[in-house]
Protein backbone atom coordinates (compact mmCIF):
# COMPACT_ATOMS: atom_id res chain seq x y z
CA UNK A 1 0.00 0.00 0.00
CA UNK A 2 0.84 3.78 -0.06
CA UNK A 3 3.39 4.92 2.03
CA UNK A 4 0.96 7.41 4.46
CA UNK A 5 4.31 9.45 5.78
CA UNK A 6 5.94 12.30 3.59
CA UNK A 7 8.36 11.31 1.19
CA UNK A 8 11.61 12.85 1.76
CA UNK A 9 13.39 14.51 -1.30
CA UNK A 10 15.61 12.73 -3.53
CA UNK A 11 19.26 13.72 -3.08
CA UNK A 12 20.77 13.82 -6.86
CA UNK A 13 22.93 16.58 -8.23
CA UNK A 14 21.14 16.58 -11.55
CA UNK A 15 18.06 17.89 -10.16
CA UNK A 16 18.14 21.15 -10.83
CA UNK A 17 16.41 23.66 -8.44
CA UNK A 18 13.70 25.04 -9.88
CA UNK A 19 12.35 21.78 -11.88
CA UNK A 20 8.85 20.80 -10.26
CA UNK A 21 7.66 17.94 -12.36
CA UNK A 22 9.89 14.71 -13.94
CA UNK A 23 8.16 12.57 -16.06
CA UNK A 24 10.02 10.08 -17.56
CA UNK A 25 9.10 7.20 -19.84
CA UNK A 26 6.01 6.77 -18.43
CA UNK A 27 3.66 4.18 -19.18
CA UNK A 28 -0.30 3.69 -17.93
CA UNK A 29 -2.93 1.26 -18.83
CA UNK A 30 -6.78 1.08 -18.17
CA UNK A 31 -9.15 -1.84 -18.41
CA UNK A 32 -5.89 -3.79 -19.62
CA UNK A 33 -5.44 -1.33 -22.49
CA UNK A 34 -2.51 1.04 -22.73
CA UNK A 35 -3.21 4.42 -23.22
CA UNK A 36 0.17 6.38 -21.98
CA UNK A 37 2.81 4.80 -24.07
CA UNK A 38 6.02 6.67 -22.88
CA UNK A 39 5.53 10.33 -21.88
CA UNK A 40 8.45 12.34 -21.22
CA UNK A 41 8.15 15.73 -19.73
CA UNK A 42 9.94 18.28 -17.67
CA UNK A 43 8.44 21.20 -16.15
CA UNK A 44 10.17 24.29 -14.12
CA UNK A 45 8.92 26.69 -12.00
CA UNK A 46 7.15 29.45 -13.34
CA UNK A 47 6.05 27.81 -16.94
CA UNK A 48 3.09 27.41 -18.39
CA UNK A 49 2.81 24.18 -20.57
CA UNK A 50 -0.54 23.99 -22.90
CA UNK A 51 -0.57 20.25 -23.95
CA UNK A 52 -3.07 19.62 -27.12
CA UNK A 53 -3.58 16.45 -29.35
CA UNK A 54 -6.31 14.33 -30.84
CA UNK A 55 -9.08 13.16 -28.68
CA UNK A 56 -8.71 9.99 -26.96
CA UNK A 57 -5.17 10.39 -27.34
CA UNK A 58 -3.99 10.22 -23.70
CA UNK A 59 -4.59 13.86 -21.98
CA UNK A 60 -6.83 13.24 -19.40
CA UNK A 61 -5.42 9.75 -18.48
CA UNK A 62 -2.13 11.98 -18.36
CA UNK A 63 -4.09 14.18 -15.33
CA UNK A 64 -5.70 11.13 -13.76
CA UNK A 65 -2.33 9.52 -13.69
CA UNK A 66 -0.51 12.44 -12.02
CA UNK A 67 -3.12 13.11 -9.46
CA UNK A 68 -3.36 9.25 -8.28
CA UNK A 69 -7.14 8.17 -9.76
CA UNK A 70 -6.48 4.34 -8.95
CA UNK A 71 -8.37 3.46 -11.43
CA UNK A 72 -5.15 3.44 -13.66
CA UNK A 73 -2.07 1.40 -13.65
CA UNK A 74 0.95 2.75 -14.23
CA UNK A 75 3.23 0.06 -15.69
CA UNK A 76 6.53 2.09 -16.58
CA UNK A 77 8.15 5.26 -15.87
CA UNK A 78 8.79 7.76 -13.25
CA UNK A 79 7.28 10.61 -11.86
CA UNK A 80 9.26 13.29 -9.76
CA UNK A 81 7.71 16.19 -8.19
CA UNK A 82 10.44 18.92 -6.45
CA UNK A 83 12.83 15.79 -6.40
CA UNK A 84 9.69 13.38 -4.38
CA UNK A 85 8.68 10.18 -5.94
CA UNK A 86 4.93 11.08 -6.96
CA UNK A 87 3.47 7.62 -7.89
CA UNK A 88 4.20 6.39 -3.87
CA UNK A 89 1.96 8.44 -3.13
CA UNK A 90 -2.03 8.08 -2.22
CA UNK A 91 -4.21 10.39 -4.65
CA UNK A 92 -5.27 13.03 -1.68
CA UNK A 93 -1.20 13.11 -0.66
CA UNK A 94 -0.64 14.10 -4.04
CA UNK A 95 -3.36 17.27 -3.88
CA UNK A 96 -1.02 18.31 -0.12
CA UNK A 97 1.54 18.50 -2.10
CA UNK A 98 0.39 20.98 -4.23
CA UNK A 99 -0.63 18.66 -7.24
CA UNK A 100 -4.27 20.47 -8.47
CA UNK A 101 -6.58 19.07 -11.51
CA UNK A 102 -9.54 21.06 -12.78
CA UNK A 103 -11.50 18.48 -14.09
CA UNK A 104 -12.46 18.10 -17.43
CA UNK A 105 -16.52 16.66 -16.14
CA UNK A 106 -16.28 18.18 -12.44
CA UNK A 107 -18.02 15.81 -9.88
CA UNK A 108 -21.41 16.29 -9.20
CA UNK A 109 -21.65 15.36 -4.74
CA UNK A 110 -25.30 15.72 -3.74
CA UNK A 111 -25.86 16.32 -0.14
CA UNK A 112 -21.84 17.87 0.37
CA UNK A 113 -21.84 21.28 0.40
CA UNK A 114 -19.39 23.64 -1.06
CA UNK A 115 -18.78 25.40 2.02
CA UNK A 116 -18.13 22.43 4.45
CA UNK A 117 -16.32 20.90 1.52
CA UNK A 118 -13.73 23.20 1.07
CA UNK A 119 -12.92 23.93 4.83
CA UNK A 120 -12.27 20.29 5.20
CA UNK A 121 -9.70 20.50 1.85
CA UNK A 122 -8.31 23.76 2.94
CA UNK A 123 -7.45 22.52 6.65
CA UNK A 124 -6.46 19.12 5.55
CA UNK A 125 -3.55 21.12 3.24
CA UNK A 126 -2.44 23.01 5.83
CA UNK A 127 -2.63 20.24 8.85
CA UNK A 128 -0.28 18.26 6.06
CA UNK A 129 1.96 21.37 5.72
CA UNK A 130 1.88 21.84 9.28
CA UNK A 131 0.03 24.94 9.64
CA UNK A 132 -3.03 25.04 12.25
CA UNK A 133 -6.31 25.35 11.10
CA UNK A 134 -8.41 27.98 9.86
CA UNK A 135 -10.92 30.03 12.27
CA UNK A 136 -14.40 30.35 10.83
CA UNK A 137 -13.94 34.16 10.37
CA UNK A 138 -10.44 33.76 8.45
CA UNK A 139 -12.10 30.94 6.17
CA UNK A 140 -15.16 33.01 5.32
CA UNK A 141 -12.78 35.83 4.26
CA UNK A 142 -10.43 33.75 2.51
CA UNK A 143 -13.35 32.39 0.43
CA UNK A 144 -14.79 35.37 0.06
CA UNK A 145 -11.70 36.78 -1.49
CA UNK A 146 -10.93 33.53 -3.80
CA UNK A 147 -14.95 33.61 -5.03
CA UNK A 148 -13.91 37.16 -6.06
CA UNK A 149 -11.09 36.01 -8.24
CA UNK A 150 -13.51 34.03 -10.35
CA UNK A 151 -16.30 36.34 -10.05
CA UNK A 152 -18.21 33.77 -8.83
CA UNK A 153 -21.99 34.08 -7.38
CA UNK A 154 -22.57 33.65 -3.81
CA UNK A 155 -25.25 31.35 -4.02
CA UNK A 156 -23.17 28.77 -5.43
CA UNK A 157 -21.33 28.17 -2.19
CA UNK A 158 -24.93 27.28 -0.22
CA UNK A 159 -25.02 24.34 -2.89
CA UNK A 160 -24.18 20.54 -2.94
CA UNK A 161 -20.60 19.80 -4.68
CA UNK A 162 -21.74 21.01 -8.44
CA UNK A 163 -24.93 19.68 -7.86
CA UNK A 164 -26.89 21.62 -10.71
CA UNK A 165 -24.39 23.63 -11.89
CA UNK A 166 -24.31 24.82 -15.40
CA UNK A 167 -21.18 23.90 -17.45
CA UNK A 168 -19.53 26.80 -17.25
CA UNK A 169 -20.34 27.23 -13.68
CA UNK A 170 -18.78 23.84 -13.04
CA UNK A 171 -15.49 25.10 -14.62
CA UNK A 172 -15.93 28.40 -12.85
CA UNK A 173 -15.81 26.69 -9.50
CA UNK A 174 -12.61 24.10 -10.19
CA UNK A 175 -10.58 27.58 -10.79
CA UNK A 176 -11.77 29.00 -7.23
CA UNK A 177 -11.08 25.47 -5.98
CA UNK A 178 -7.53 26.18 -7.56
CA UNK A 179 -7.43 29.40 -5.96
CA UNK A 180 -8.47 27.86 -2.20
CA UNK A 181 -5.44 25.65 -2.39
CA UNK A 182 -2.91 27.71 -4.11
CA UNK A 183 -1.21 24.20 -5.65
CA UNK A 184 2.30 24.64 -6.96
CA UNK A 185 1.13 22.73 -10.03
CA UNK A 186 -2.26 22.74 -11.46
CA UNK A 187 -3.59 21.09 -14.54
CA UNK A 188 -6.02 22.78 -16.16
CA UNK A 189 -8.48 19.62 -18.13
CA UNK A 190 -10.11 21.68 -21.07
CA UNK A 191 -11.27 24.30 -18.51
CA UNK A 192 -12.20 26.59 -21.55
CA UNK A 193 -14.87 23.99 -22.79
CA UNK A 194 -18.28 25.01 -21.95
CA UNK A 195 -16.87 28.60 -21.09
CA UNK A 196 -19.04 31.86 -22.80
CA UNK A 197 -16.58 34.29 -23.75
CA UNK A 198 -16.63 36.29 -20.75
CA UNK A 199 -16.24 33.28 -18.26
CA UNK A 200 -13.57 32.31 -20.68
CA UNK A 201 -12.09 35.97 -19.98
CA UNK A 202 -12.82 35.91 -16.74
CA UNK A 203 -11.43 32.74 -15.42
CA UNK A 204 -8.18 33.01 -17.61
CA UNK A 205 -7.58 36.19 -15.77
CA UNK A 206 -8.14 34.43 -12.35
CA UNK A 207 -5.36 31.41 -13.71
CA UNK A 208 -3.21 34.44 -14.47
CA UNK A 209 -3.47 36.19 -11.11
CA UNK A 210 -2.92 32.74 -9.39
CA UNK A 211 0.40 32.65 -11.48
CA UNK A 212 3.73 32.95 -9.27
CA UNK A 213 7.13 32.11 -9.84
CA UNK A 214 6.93 29.06 -7.54
CA UNK A 215 4.28 27.34 -9.42
CA UNK A 216 3.19 25.90 -12.87
CA UNK A 217 0.61 24.96 -14.91
CA UNK A 218 -0.65 22.27 -17.56
CA UNK A 219 -3.22 23.42 -19.79
CA UNK A 220 -4.86 20.90 -21.96
CA UNK A 221 -6.93 22.53 -24.48
CA UNK A 222 -8.44 22.23 -28.04
CA UNK A 223 -8.73 25.60 -28.79
CA UNK A 224 -5.94 28.04 -29.73
CA UNK A 225 -8.30 31.13 -28.13
CA UNK A 226 -7.49 30.18 -24.44
CA UNK A 227 -3.34 30.03 -24.98
CA UNK A 228 -4.39 34.01 -26.45
CA UNK A 229 -5.59 34.65 -23.23
CA UNK A 230 -3.17 31.74 -20.70
CA UNK A 231 0.12 32.41 -22.50
CA UNK A 232 1.95 28.97 -22.84
CA UNK A 233 5.55 28.79 -22.54
CA UNK A 234 5.45 25.29 -24.63
CA UNK A 235 2.93 23.70 -26.45
CA UNK A 236 2.84 19.85 -26.62
CA UNK A 237 1.32 17.31 -28.93
CA UNK A 238 0.49 14.41 -27.32
CA UNK A 239 -1.21 11.95 -29.83
CA UNK A 240 -1.61 7.66 -29.14
CA UNK A 241 -0.11 7.68 -25.17
CA UNK A 242 3.00 10.33 -26.65
CA UNK A 243 4.55 13.91 -26.58
CA UNK A 244 5.29 13.95 -30.44
CA UNK A 245 6.32 17.09 -30.98
CA UNK A 246 6.92 20.22 -28.58
CA UNK A 247 7.10 24.02 -29.63
CA UNK A 248 6.65 27.14 -28.58
CA UNK A 249 2.96 29.13 -28.76
CA UNK A 250 3.17 29.48 -32.41
CA UNK A 251 2.92 25.48 -32.74
CA UNK A 252 -0.65 26.09 -31.52
CA UNK A 253 -1.49 28.02 -33.92
CA UNK A 254 0.15 25.99 -36.91
CA UNK A 255 -2.60 23.02 -35.47
CA UNK A 256 -5.03 25.32 -35.64
CA UNK A 257 -4.80 25.68 -39.27
CA UNK A 258 -3.27 22.42 -40.15
CA UNK A 259 -4.97 20.17 -37.99
CA UNK A 260 -2.91 16.63 -36.39
CA UNK A 261 -2.77 15.06 -39.56
CA UNK A 262 0.94 16.39 -41.36
CA UNK A 263 2.36 15.55 -37.97
CA UNK A 264 2.31 11.92 -38.99
CA UNK A 265 4.48 12.86 -41.70
CA UNK B 1 -48.81 -7.64 17.09
CA UNK B 2 -49.62 -4.21 19.27
CA UNK B 3 -52.05 -2.08 17.84
CA UNK B 4 -51.56 1.36 18.47
CA UNK B 5 -54.67 3.93 17.65
CA UNK B 6 -53.87 7.27 16.13
CA UNK B 7 -57.42 9.06 17.38
CA UNK B 8 -58.84 12.00 14.98
CA UNK B 9 -56.85 15.01 13.88
CA UNK B 10 -54.22 13.66 16.17
CA UNK B 11 -50.08 13.80 15.57
CA UNK B 12 -47.79 11.37 16.58
CA UNK B 13 -44.13 11.78 15.96
CA UNK B 14 -41.97 8.57 16.89
CA UNK B 15 -38.27 8.84 16.98
CA UNK B 16 -37.15 4.62 17.99
CA UNK B 17 -33.37 3.55 18.58
CA UNK B 18 -33.70 0.79 21.33
CA UNK B 19 -33.12 -2.38 20.35
CA UNK B 20 -36.09 -3.71 20.92
CA UNK B 21 -38.05 -5.36 17.50
CA UNK B 22 -41.24 -3.27 16.50
CA UNK B 23 -44.19 -5.35 15.72
CA UNK B 24 -47.18 -2.71 15.57
CA UNK B 25 -49.84 -1.60 13.67
CA UNK B 26 -51.01 1.74 13.95
CA UNK B 27 -54.36 2.47 12.96
CA UNK B 28 -54.71 5.55 12.09
CA UNK B 29 -58.53 8.03 12.34
CA UNK B 30 -59.79 10.50 9.59
CA UNK B 31 -57.07 13.52 9.18
CA UNK B 32 -54.16 12.06 11.69
CA UNK B 33 -50.94 12.28 11.54
CA UNK B 34 -47.94 9.91 11.95
CA UNK B 35 -44.36 10.38 11.65
CA UNK B 36 -42.05 7.64 12.46
CA UNK B 37 -38.16 7.57 12.40
CA UNK B 38 -36.73 4.55 12.97
CA UNK B 39 -32.39 3.83 13.14
CA UNK B 40 -31.12 0.57 14.11
CA UNK B 41 -27.88 1.41 14.42
CA UNK B 42 -24.94 -1.33 14.90
CA UNK B 43 -23.33 -1.53 18.31
CA UNK B 44 -20.31 -2.41 19.41
CA UNK B 45 -20.09 -6.23 20.99
CA UNK B 46 -23.37 -7.68 20.48
CA UNK B 47 -24.36 -9.22 16.71
CA UNK B 48 -27.98 -7.50 15.45
CA UNK B 49 -30.72 -9.63 14.83
CA UNK B 50 -33.58 -7.98 14.52
CA UNK B 51 -36.88 -7.94 12.09
CA UNK B 52 -39.46 -4.92 12.17
CA UNK B 53 -42.74 -5.12 11.62
CA UNK B 54 -44.59 -2.09 11.08
CA UNK B 55 -48.20 -2.13 9.71
CA UNK B 56 -50.46 1.33 9.08
CA UNK B 57 -54.03 1.34 8.24
CA UNK B 58 -55.57 4.51 7.67
CA UNK B 59 -59.29 3.96 8.58
CA UNK B 60 -60.24 7.39 8.12
CA UNK B 61 -60.02 9.87 5.63
CA UNK B 62 -57.42 12.40 5.06
CA UNK B 63 -54.35 10.43 6.94
CA UNK B 64 -50.89 11.14 6.68
CA UNK B 65 -48.19 8.80 7.52
CA UNK B 66 -44.28 9.45 7.08
CA UNK B 67 -41.76 6.69 7.63
CA UNK B 68 -37.88 7.00 7.65
CA UNK B 69 -35.97 4.59 8.55
CA UNK B 70 -32.39 3.73 8.33
CA UNK B 71 -30.29 0.77 8.98
CA UNK B 72 -26.69 1.48 9.60
CA UNK B 73 -25.09 -2.34 9.97
CA UNK B 74 -21.71 -4.50 9.67
CA UNK B 75 -20.12 -7.27 10.81
CA UNK B 76 -22.41 -10.35 11.30
CA UNK B 77 -25.49 -7.61 11.90
CA UNK B 78 -28.97 -9.00 10.52
CA UNK B 79 -31.99 -6.82 9.91
CA UNK B 80 -35.09 -6.89 7.87
CA UNK B 81 -38.03 -4.58 8.48
CA UNK B 82 -41.76 -5.33 6.84
CA UNK B 83 -43.80 -2.48 6.43
CA UNK B 84 -47.44 -2.86 5.02
CA UNK B 85 -49.32 0.60 4.66
CA UNK B 86 -53.18 0.29 4.02
CA UNK B 87 -54.79 2.50 2.43
CA UNK B 88 -58.60 1.74 2.99
CA UNK B 89 -60.11 5.25 3.00
CA UNK B 90 -59.45 7.87 0.44
CA UNK B 91 -57.27 11.36 0.01
CA UNK B 92 -54.57 9.98 2.54
CA UNK B 93 -50.71 10.33 1.62
CA UNK B 94 -47.75 8.33 2.58
CA UNK B 95 -44.38 8.55 2.14
CA UNK B 96 -41.38 5.97 3.12
CA UNK B 97 -38.15 6.62 2.99
CA UNK B 98 -35.85 3.28 3.32
CA UNK B 99 -32.25 3.48 3.96
CA UNK B 100 -29.64 0.52 4.89
CA UNK B 101 -26.08 1.04 5.01
CA UNK B 102 -24.33 -2.48 4.97
CA UNK B 103 -20.59 -3.37 5.76
CA UNK B 104 -18.70 -6.32 6.09
CA UNK B 105 -20.87 -9.05 5.80
CA UNK B 106 -24.48 -7.55 7.33
CA UNK B 107 -27.37 -8.49 5.89
CA UNK B 108 -30.27 -6.43 5.11
CA UNK B 109 -33.75 -7.00 4.06
CA UNK B 110 -36.51 -4.69 3.05
CA UNK B 111 -40.06 -6.01 2.22
CA UNK B 112 -42.74 -3.27 1.43
CA UNK B 113 -46.38 -3.25 0.64
CA UNK B 114 -49.15 -0.96 0.27
CA UNK B 115 -52.25 -1.43 -0.75
CA UNK B 116 -54.90 1.49 -2.12
CA UNK B 117 -58.38 -0.24 -2.01
CA UNK B 118 -60.95 0.33 -4.29
CA UNK B 119 -62.74 3.20 -2.81
CA UNK B 120 -59.47 4.95 -1.82
CA UNK B 121 -59.23 7.46 -4.04
CA UNK B 122 -57.15 11.16 -4.08
CA UNK B 123 -54.56 8.56 -2.17
CA UNK B 124 -50.40 9.30 -2.54
CA UNK B 125 -48.30 6.90 -2.00
CA UNK B 126 -44.57 6.81 -2.03
CA UNK B 127 -41.82 4.40 -1.35
CA UNK B 128 -38.15 4.88 -1.50
CA UNK B 129 -35.94 1.88 -0.69
CA UNK B 130 -31.65 3.00 -1.38
CA UNK B 131 -29.21 0.99 0.21
CA UNK B 132 -25.05 1.06 0.12
CA UNK B 133 -23.02 -2.15 0.34
CA UNK B 134 -19.61 -1.00 1.70
CA UNK B 135 -18.16 -4.55 1.09
CA UNK B 136 -18.45 -7.28 -1.06
CA UNK B 137 -19.79 -10.17 1.09
CA UNK B 138 -22.53 -7.82 2.16
CA UNK B 139 -25.98 -8.51 0.87
CA UNK B 140 -29.15 -6.89 0.47
CA UNK B 141 -32.74 -7.89 -0.57
CA UNK B 142 -35.71 -5.98 -1.46
CA UNK B 143 -38.99 -6.72 -2.10
CA UNK B 144 -41.76 -3.77 -2.95
CA UNK B 145 -45.62 -5.16 -3.41
CA UNK B 146 -47.88 -2.71 -4.67
CA UNK B 147 -51.48 -3.23 -4.59
CA UNK B 148 -53.65 -0.58 -6.04
CA UNK B 149 -57.29 -0.84 -6.69
CA UNK B 150 -58.73 2.25 -6.84
CA UNK B 151 -57.90 4.44 -10.01
CA UNK B 152 -57.33 7.92 -9.62
CA UNK B 153 -54.31 7.68 -6.89
CA UNK B 154 -50.56 8.57 -7.91
CA UNK B 155 -48.43 5.53 -6.18
CA UNK B 156 -44.74 5.40 -6.90
CA UNK B 157 -41.82 3.26 -5.79
CA UNK B 158 -38.53 2.79 -6.60
CA UNK B 159 -35.26 0.75 -4.86
CA UNK B 160 -31.91 0.43 -5.61
CA UNK B 161 -28.72 -0.52 -3.93
CA UNK B 162 -25.25 0.28 -4.84
CA UNK B 163 -21.90 1.16 -3.86
CA UNK B 164 -20.13 4.75 -3.08
CA UNK B 165 -19.42 6.60 -6.10
CA UNK B 166 -15.65 5.91 -6.69
CA UNK B 167 -15.69 9.19 -8.98
CA UNK B 168 -17.02 11.14 -6.22
CA UNK B 169 -14.48 9.40 -3.58
CA UNK B 170 -11.23 10.73 -6.02
CA UNK B 171 -12.67 13.72 -6.51
CA UNK B 172 -12.38 14.65 -2.90
CA UNK B 173 -9.05 13.06 -2.32
CA UNK B 174 -8.26 15.36 -5.67
CA UNK B 175 -9.15 18.27 -3.09
CA UNK B 176 -6.75 16.62 -0.31
CA UNK B 177 -8.95 15.05 1.25
CA UNK B 178 -8.38 10.98 2.67
CA UNK B 179 -10.64 8.57 1.26
CA UNK B 180 -11.71 8.18 5.08
CA UNK B 181 -13.00 11.75 4.99
CA UNK B 182 -14.55 11.69 1.51
CA UNK B 183 -16.54 7.98 2.50
CA UNK B 184 -17.81 9.80 5.95
CA UNK B 185 -19.09 13.02 3.37
CA UNK B 186 -20.74 10.90 1.30
CA UNK B 187 -22.02 8.29 4.39
CA UNK B 188 -23.56 11.45 5.89
CA UNK B 189 -25.69 13.33 2.68
CA UNK B 190 -26.42 9.71 2.12
CA UNK B 191 -28.29 9.35 5.70
CA UNK B 192 -29.16 13.04 5.84
CA UNK B 193 -33.16 13.10 4.42
CA UNK B 194 -33.22 10.80 7.26
CA UNK B 195 -31.33 12.16 10.24
CA UNK B 196 -32.37 15.83 9.17
CA UNK B 197 -36.03 15.12 10.08
CA UNK B 198 -36.06 14.40 13.23
CA UNK B 199 -37.52 17.34 14.64
CA UNK B 200 -36.64 16.44 18.09
CA UNK B 201 -32.48 18.62 18.26
CA UNK B 202 -31.44 16.82 20.98
CA UNK B 203 -31.92 13.62 19.42
CA UNK B 204 -31.38 13.98 16.40
CA UNK B 205 -28.15 15.56 18.25
CA UNK B 206 -27.49 12.40 19.79
CA UNK B 207 -28.45 10.53 16.95
CA UNK B 208 -25.81 11.76 14.61
CA UNK B 209 -23.05 11.54 17.46
CA UNK B 210 -23.72 7.89 17.49
CA UNK B 211 -23.61 7.53 13.72
CA UNK B 212 -20.67 9.74 13.57
CA UNK B 213 -18.88 7.30 15.86
CA UNK B 214 -19.65 4.49 13.35
CA UNK B 215 -18.87 5.87 10.00
N1 LIG C 1 -12.07 2.20 -18.74
C1 LIG C 1 -11.47 2.26 -19.95
N2 LIG C 1 -11.19 1.12 -20.62
C2 LIG C 1 -10.61 1.15 -21.84
N3 LIG C 1 -10.26 2.29 -22.45
C3 LIG C 1 -10.51 3.45 -21.82
C4 LIG C 1 -11.12 3.50 -20.54
N4 LIG C 1 -11.23 4.80 -20.17
C5 LIG C 1 -10.71 5.52 -21.19
N5 LIG C 1 -10.27 4.72 -22.17
C6 LIG C 1 -9.67 5.13 -23.45
O1 LIG C 1 -8.49 5.83 -23.21
C7 LIG C 1 -8.22 6.68 -24.32
C8 LIG C 1 -7.68 8.00 -23.83
O2 LIG C 1 -8.74 8.73 -23.21
P1 LIG C 1 -8.49 10.19 -22.62
O3 LIG C 1 -9.73 10.57 -21.91
O4 LIG C 1 -7.22 10.22 -21.90
O5 LIG C 1 -8.37 11.03 -23.97
P2 LIG C 1 -8.20 12.62 -24.16
O6 LIG C 1 -6.93 12.83 -24.89
O7 LIG C 1 -8.39 13.32 -22.90
O8 LIG C 1 -9.42 12.93 -25.15
P3 LIG C 1 -10.42 14.20 -25.25
O9 LIG C 1 -9.71 15.22 -26.05
O10 LIG C 1 -11.58 13.66 -26.00
O11 LIG C 1 -10.76 14.65 -23.88
C9 LIG C 1 -9.50 6.75 -25.13
O12 LIG C 1 -9.35 6.00 -26.31
C10 LIG C 1 -10.53 6.13 -24.20
O13 LIG C 1 -11.52 5.48 -24.93
MG1 LIG D 1 -9.81 14.56 -22.12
Amino acid sequence: MHPQNKIEPRHTASFAMNTLLEIKNLHATIGGKEILKGVDLTIRAGEVHAIMGPNGAGKSTLSAVLTGNPAYIVTEGEVWLKGKNLLEMPAEQRAREGVFLSFQYPVEIPGVSMVNFMRVAVNEKRAYEGKPALSATEFLRLMREKKALVEMADKLNNRSVNEGFSGGEKKKNEIFQMAMLEPCLSILDETDSGLDIDALRIVSNGVNKLKTKENASIVITHYQRLLDYIVPDYVHVLADGRIVKTGSKELALELEEKGYEWLNN
Amino acid sequence: MVEQLIHTGERIDLVISDQEALDTVFVQEANSTLRIHLFRITKDGQPFNLNDTLHIRHDGTGCRTEIYALFLLRGTDKAALHTRVCHDKGQGTSAQIVKFILADEAQGEFFGEMTIAQDAQKVEAQQSNRNLLLSDTAVMRTRPQLEIYADDVKASHGASTGQLDESSLFYMQQRCLSREEGRRLLLRAFMADVVDTVEDEKKRQELMDAIDGII
